[in-house]
């Protein structure tokens, strides 16, 4: 059975992750362990909170360098909400900080053009690009839950696969080979969200294989 | 955050001690398994076992004791006490020990922490023992002046992942945590923690959480365990919110 660990660093959406992982049918952990997060076929960095103070714990937990050495040997890494923008360079929310580097370009405040900040609720994400991450998903797009005031900006387009218009259009799904993130929540956006954690955790699956 | 009672053995014996004084010290169960199964009953998630007959001869003396408790009681324990060579890591880890507890060899004996650690990974736990935010050396009796950020430092370059930190001049005084060395060791460890010393109330632990240090994982309790102002029921309560 295929392991996804779900990196616990005291913030966020834990047990919803977890219960959506294995709904799917991979073995979960929520744990901060070094090791286990070294042995599982992949990672997903869960979140919500502010960036610094996820980064900072992260920091005590020394997890930045082994979920960075976990990506390099090949594990797929999949960031949700706060744990996407934390795949960035760095971040402007409450004075700044800088993040993982996994995906070049920087976090900053949404621009909703006088729409209500936090942009929550159901928005339809079109995909821009073909990913192993939407494989499954209806061509073109489809709506996803969103929680969130700041967006990340990839430096590449080429990162930018799916997108969210509010007030501005603003990336939403990023990758960079096996890195992913994505600004909504898939595990509370029903049917699509599961497919596409079904098809993330296929993407471990065949890393492992 | 879980609650970690802790065992001491003198002689044989479950005992606390002053400050770390063994000529200060009060037995409270002339058998430690009694203490470990009493600490696992009450909802201990698990145990920290101390030979202080090892820590003062050099090797472990109370094996029998680890085996009879790890063989007894359901929870995972972690043993420190006399840890200077990796045959006696194996001894206690073949003893039942998930974890050992390593103490002033592993500032002394560079190579044996390595083979520690290359053998047992993040099984090995590193005790810093601090008075004043400085390390303190053998059995508490010597004083260094390596700030412990320095010391955490070192060992984290080592590759230690989980330390048990324990302000001196607090344990067995239930004068209240360290607040200020807890959080110091909290921004320096890149890894886990568990605190000991100076916890005598459901408050200290109601303090211990306020600092909202997402790497201190444990709290160590001695004597406040043993004397009944809390129970480990009580004090894991308020340690899970």
């Amino acid at each position: 059975m295929t392991s996804v660990a779900v990196v616990d660093y005291g913030m966020g959406n834990r047990r919803s992750v977890e219960k959506a992982l294995e709904h799917v049918g991979a073995r979960t952990a929520i744990t901060s362990d070094h090791d286990e997060l070294r042995a599982a076929d992949g990672l997903v960095l869960p979140g919500v909170g502010a960036f610094p103070q996820a980064m900072r714990n992260l920091g005590q937990l020394g997890l930045p360098d082994v979920i960075i050495e976990c990506v390099e040997r090949g594990a797929p890494l999949l960031g949700i909400c706060l744990g996407m923008q934390l795949l960035l360079d760095s971040s402007e929310e409450m004075g700044g900080a800088a993040g993982l580097g996994l995906i070049h370009g920087e976090v900053t405040r949404l621009q909703a053009g006088g729409l209500r900040i936090p942009h929550i609720g159901w928005n339809e994400v079109r995909f821009e690009r073909a990913s192993s991450l939407t494989d499954d998903l209806p061509p073109g797009g489809c709506a996803f839950y969103h929680v969130h005031s700041f967006a990340a900006r990839p430096s590449d387009p080429e990162a930018v696969v799916g997108t969210t218009e509010y007030g501005e259009r603003f990336g939403t799904i990023v990758a960079r080979e096996n890195v992913f993130g994505v600004q909504f929540h898939p595990e509370k956006s029903s049917r699509n969200g599961l497919s596409m954690l079904h098809d993330f955790v296929g993407i471990c699956a065949s890393v492992r294989a | 955050m879980i609650l970690l009672p802790a065992i001491d053995m003198l002689e044989g014996k479950a005992v606390r001690l002053t400050r770390g004084e063994f000529d200060q010290s009060t037995v409270y169960d002339a058998d430690p398994l009694d203490a470990a199964r009493r600490w696992a009953n009450d909802g201990a998630r698990r145990l920290h076992i101390v030979d202080l007959d090892g820590a003062r001869s050099g090797a472990p003396v109370n094996l029998e004791h680890v085996r009879r408790i790890a063989a007894d009681v359901d929870v995972p324990i972690q043993v420190g006490g006399g840890m200077r060579t990796i045959e006696s890591v194996r001894d206690v880890v073949n003893a039942g020990a998930t974890r050992v507890v390593i103490g002033t060899a592993a500032y002394t004996d560079i190579d044996f922490l390595d083979e520690a650690i290359a053998e047992l990974g993040d099984r090995v736990v590193v005790s810093i023992d601090a008075r004043a935010g400085k390390l303190a050396g053998a059995g508490w009796t010597e004083q260094t002046d390596i700030p412990i950020e320095t010391v955490i430092e070192r060992l984290s370059a080592r590759g230690v992942q989980r330390y048990v930190f324990s302000s001196i001049d607090r344990d067995g005084m239930l004068a209240g945590p360290d607040l200020d060395g807890a959080r110091r060791v909290a921004e320096a460890v890149r890894g886990t923690y568990a605190y000991s010393g100076g916890v005598s109330t459901l408050d200290d632990l109601r303090a211990l959480v306020e600092l909202r240090q997402v790497n201190l994982s444990a709290v160590i309790v001695g004597k406040a365990l043993y004397e009944g102002r809390f129970t480990v029921a009580e004090g894991q309560a308020v340690l899970d919110g």
